[in-house]
């Protein structure tokens, strides 16, 4: 599975914002110097980020490109959304839980 | 550059208070002065891109005046100007009341709320496209162009346009439409509706896929129960328009549509994320809907699920 932001350009876009727009606002020292640490932190986990294996999304590509041509057998759907949960559970884990109802 | 301005905007509504800055999205700014007793808001073009099937500011001007004309409530609208140091930028009246989603859904809202977007929506189909000849024709194909233009694999987002292919109702012929209908884009106060905002992506559509926008379940912000953008139900919504338009939309056709507004937004996450990635606008709140379109992805698969789809 591939997703975009990866995490590197996420945790990257989160540094751009600290580094950016909240460091030029920060007038107490402390805060200041906290914050200059967190970016710190955000830079060792891009690093880190960086070894790890590239995404594979040759799946979901092939199965995307069967939906394309208009080939979608029966438990197609339940496979997708299978995976679109597995997805979710990493990007938004709460958002499940209002359909629990239905 | 505010006194450059100001001076600008004197030049058309003779002396005004210091100019505000309200709001700074990528593209639009909004700025807030005072002509005399007159609350006004300046909409000005921001540095950044010009979206794709938006309208230029001198053309949602156009459409926002001849909205006002034939009585749909909006702000009303004072004055384009081509040259507002440096970029184009229009001047209107600024409306009391709430417009963030995530408030009105919560707030004491009026029981005919849902009827008066009704009404609204149809006075806005009503409009004579004649008078508006720049604008242009919508159509769902769009929407996997835009999808391919990202270039990522999204099977869910195929199994809703492979199933809005497979199960399009009769075409109805279009309409003016405000293209982006729906709680967020409404004033809102406890008598109700109050006025309707943000016509930039105005074009000529099926009426019914304008008026089934305001389903879409990430526009309930947070009141699923609610399908009525998170404040009412549809059926009087859908009644009144009926009643009004004599268009007889179905039921049928709100669900339809209803996927095709998922499936559209579930492609516009991508493509703002995109707007990131490519270093357009950087933004870790554009970044991010890369991630959360997943939840729209996932209420393509409920919807598709309830129309029997195994």
């Amino acid at each position: 599975m591939s997703e975009r932001p990866t995490p590197d350009e996420l945790t990257e876009a989160i540094e751009e914002f600290l580094a950016g727009e909240i460091l030029a606002t920060l007038e107490d020292q402390r805060l200041r110097f906290r914050t200059l640490v967190a970016l710190n932190a955000l830079g060792i986990v891009r690093r880190e980020l960086a070894q790890l294996p590239p995404q594979d999304d040759a799946e979901q590509r092939e199965l995307a490109a069967r939906i394309r041509a208009g080939d979608v057998p029966v438990g197609t759907i339940a496979r997708v959304k299978a995976d679109v949960e597995q997805r979710l559970r990493i990007a938004s884990p709460n958002y499940l839980d209002r359909y629990s109802d239905e | 550059m505010i006194a450059d301005m100001r001076e600008a905007l004197e030049a058309v509504l003779g002396p005004i208070s210091e100019p505000v800055l309200l709001a700074g999205g990528a593209s639009k700014e909004a700025w807030a002065v005072d002509a005399g007793d007159e609350r006004l808001l300046v909409r000005r073009a921001a540095g950044g891109v010009i979206h794709r099937h938006t309208l230029s500011l001198r053309h949602e001007f156009e459409v926002l005046s001849a909205a006002h004309e034939a009585g749909v409530l909006v702000p009303r609208p004072v004055a384009y100007i081509e040259d507002l140091d440096g970029r184009e930028a229009f001047v209107m009246e600024r409306l009391d009341g709430e417009t963030i989603g995530r408030r009105i859904v919560r707030m004491a809202v009026p029981e005919r709320l849902p009827v008066q977007m009704a009404e609204e929506l149809a006075k806005i189909h009503g409009l004579s496209a004649e008078r508006l000849p720049f604008l242009e024709e919508a159509s769902i194909e769009r929407l996997v162009d835009e999808l391919d233009d990202v270039g990522e694999p999204h099977p869910a987002i195929e199994l809703g346009l492979w199933w809005l292919r497979e199960n399009r109702p009769p075409p109805r012929l279009p309409v003016v439409v405000h293209g982006d209908f729906r709680i967020g884009n409404l004033v809102v106060d406890e008598s109700g509706l109050v006025g309707v905002l943000d016509w930039e992506f105005a074009h000529l559509d099926d009426p019914a896929r304008d008026l089934s926008f305001a389903l879409v379940r990430a526009w309930r912000f947070g009141v699923p129960e609610k399908r009525l953008g998170g404040i009412g139900d549809a059926e009087p919504y859908l009644e009144r328009y009926n009643e009004l338009t004599g268009f007889d939309v179905q039921p049928e056709e709100l669900d339809y549509w209803e996927v095709a507004g998922n499936v559209g937004w579930a492609i516009g996450c991508l493509t703002q994320a995109q707007r990131h990635l490519t270093g357009q606008d950087r933004s870790v709140e554009l970044a991010i809907l890369g991630r959360l379109g997943a939840e729209v992805e996932y209420e393509i698969c409920h919807l598709l699920e309830r129309q029997g789809v195994t």
